[in-house]
């Protein structure tokens, strides 16, 4: 298992564990944090998983991809450096203790 | 492992006048279940209606057996998946992202819901599905498409008569000839809006989709359009008139949702109990099982929306109540997986955040004297019909 801990707009933490393999908004939307829609279920066909990768685990995470960058155009809240489409961060156990902060509105 | 048992008594007419009794018969004793009057094996459990979604490969969208393709007159992304349904859906998604619905529509959009609002009388009898939810869903969906010139009844009876045909699961010919006139009128008006918008770029569908760099075919450009101007207007027409519905009959939530501004859980809560959109369609690429029965190759299965949106195992003893303050919402009124619906955002946009909370501070004394009054219809596609309100 891998532990993520989600921080909302609101400052409040939630802790879950993940399986490994699984991606971060799988994890999220399996455990109902608030915060994380994953509409599409993970095709990359829209940007209602939105989060921002804590400073501290950007480069674990990975990097966004050009195919990730067209559709977080389109996201509601405003795209950082830190933002990915949490359906595209795959767990593993490198990942164990991952912060990712969400975005103050998915759509 | 059997064949899914088969029913040959419900009709087409029951799934359309009262669908949801049947639906809970079917959850309870039969959830995987082959209706002969519609052709396609129902499946009303929210995990299995996920599941099927989830799965385009197993479960694909281009169903040949679909009374859409003769309806919209093309192979519309609807039916199709993977890399041919996503570089149409592409083409158009540009201009229905919530930042472009934000940046470019919205307010538009207030400024139609005021001008729609002045236009109500301040007392006595409306009815608001015909003198609002229908008409202001048509004019912000004729200016996000690139279409300004068409009138809201126009947009309205193209989509009624797209979505008739669409829905035509009984094969009737009549609806076929009335989406032959509807295409050959939208079709017309379509050639002189490419001319438009060749000669004058803006931030419509239209517009994005004609100059892009790598164009789709005009024939799929037209397909795009009429897929929106078909399921565009109903959902945010029909989410207000549930929305209304839902909020004028359970007086007390309708205080808390104002005390809190929780327009936009009551807009989930009004899609989740009457989904605009109730079912789908998905053809089965392989031999396949669901619930212990066999699926066949070939076979169609019928996602009921309508049904996994008041799944008891997941929205509780009172799933087939409007209850606006759920601890959770998961409702699959947009669809999920890849063709989740890509106007999803502009509902929640013109609906929960803009024109909800103006009509009900516009009309704070607004009732509805009798609900059973309200007609609610639709199988494919569903909603009130009428909405008879008096205003103060």
């Amino acid at each position: 298992m891998v532990k993520v801990t989600f921080v909302a707009a609101d400052g409040s933490e939630t802790s879950v564990e993940g399986e490994e393999g699984a991606s971060v908004m799988q994890t999220a939307v399996a455990n109902d944090v608030e915060g994380i829609v994953g509409e599409c279920g993970g095709s990359m066909m829209c940007a209602t998983c939105h989060c921002y990768v804590d400073d501290a685990w950007i480069s674990k995470t990975g990097e966004r991809q050009h195919d990730e960058d067209d559709m977080l155009e389109g996201a509601a809240s405003e795209v950082r450096e830190t933002s990915r489409l949490s359906c595209q961060i795959k767990l593993d156990q490198s990942l164990d203790g991952l912060v990712v902060h969400l975005p103050d509105e998915q759509f | 492992m059997p064949l899914a048992p088969e029913d040959a008594s419900i009709t087409f007419d029951q799934l359309t006048l009262d669908p949801y009794p049947i639906y809970r018969r079917m959850r309870a004793e039969t959830p995987v279940i082959r209706v002969s009057s519609i052709q396609r094996t129902f499946l009303v459990k929210a995990s299995d209606t996920k599941m099927v979604k989830d799965d385009p490969e197993l479960f694909s969208s281009d169903d040949p057996r679909t009374p859409m393709q003769p309806a919209f007159r093309a192979h519309t992304l609807m039916r199709k998946d993977g890399a041919e349904h996503l570089r149409e859906r592409k083409a158009i998604m540009p201009a229905l992202t919530p930042k472009a619905i934000q940046a470019n529509w919205a307010g538009l959009y207030e400024e139609f819901a005021a001008e729609y609002l002045d236009r109500l009388p301040k007392t006595g009898p409306v009815d608001l599905f015909t003198d609002l939810c229908g008409p202001v869903a048509a004019r912000i969906l004729a200016h996000i498409l690139g279409i300004p010139e068409a009138t809201d009844e126009q947009m309205m009876r193209w989509s009624q008569e797209l979505i008739d045909g669409a829905g035509n699961f009984a094969w009737r010919p009549e609806p076929f000839e009335v989406t032959d006139r509807a295409n050959a009128e939208m079709d017309e008006l379509f050639a002189k809006a490419v001319e438009r918008v060749r000669a004058a770029p803006d931030a419509s569908a239209f517009s994005v989709m004609v100059n892009a760099d790598d164009p789709i075919p005009t024939s799929q450009i037209y397909s795009n359009i009429k897929i929106a101007i078909g399921g565009g207007i109903n959902e945010p027409r029909d989410a207000l008139a549930t929305l209304i519905f839902g909020m004028l009959t359970n007086p007390d939530q309708l205080e808390q949702v104002k005390a809190g501004e929780d327009w936009g859980k009551a807009f989930e809560e009004a899609v989740r109990w009457v989904a605009p959109i109730q079912a789908s369609s998905r053809l089965v690429t392989r031999d396949t099982q669901i619930r212990g029965f066999d699926i066949p190759k070939g076979d169609t299965v019928m996602t009921l929306q309508a049904s996994a949106n008041r799944d008891e195992e997941v929205f509780g003893d009172d799933a087939e109540d409007f209850v606006v303050y759920r601890s959770k919402n998961p409702h699959q009124a947009f669809g999920n997986g890849p063709h989740h619906c890509a106007g999803s955002h502009t509902a929640r946009r013109t609906v929960g955040k803009i024109m909800a909370p103006m009509l009900f501070e516009r009309f704070p004394n607004m009732r509805l004297p009798d609900p059973a009054a309200v007609n609610w219809r639709g199988f494919g596609f569903r909603g009130p019909i009428n909405m008879p309100v008096i205003m103060g």
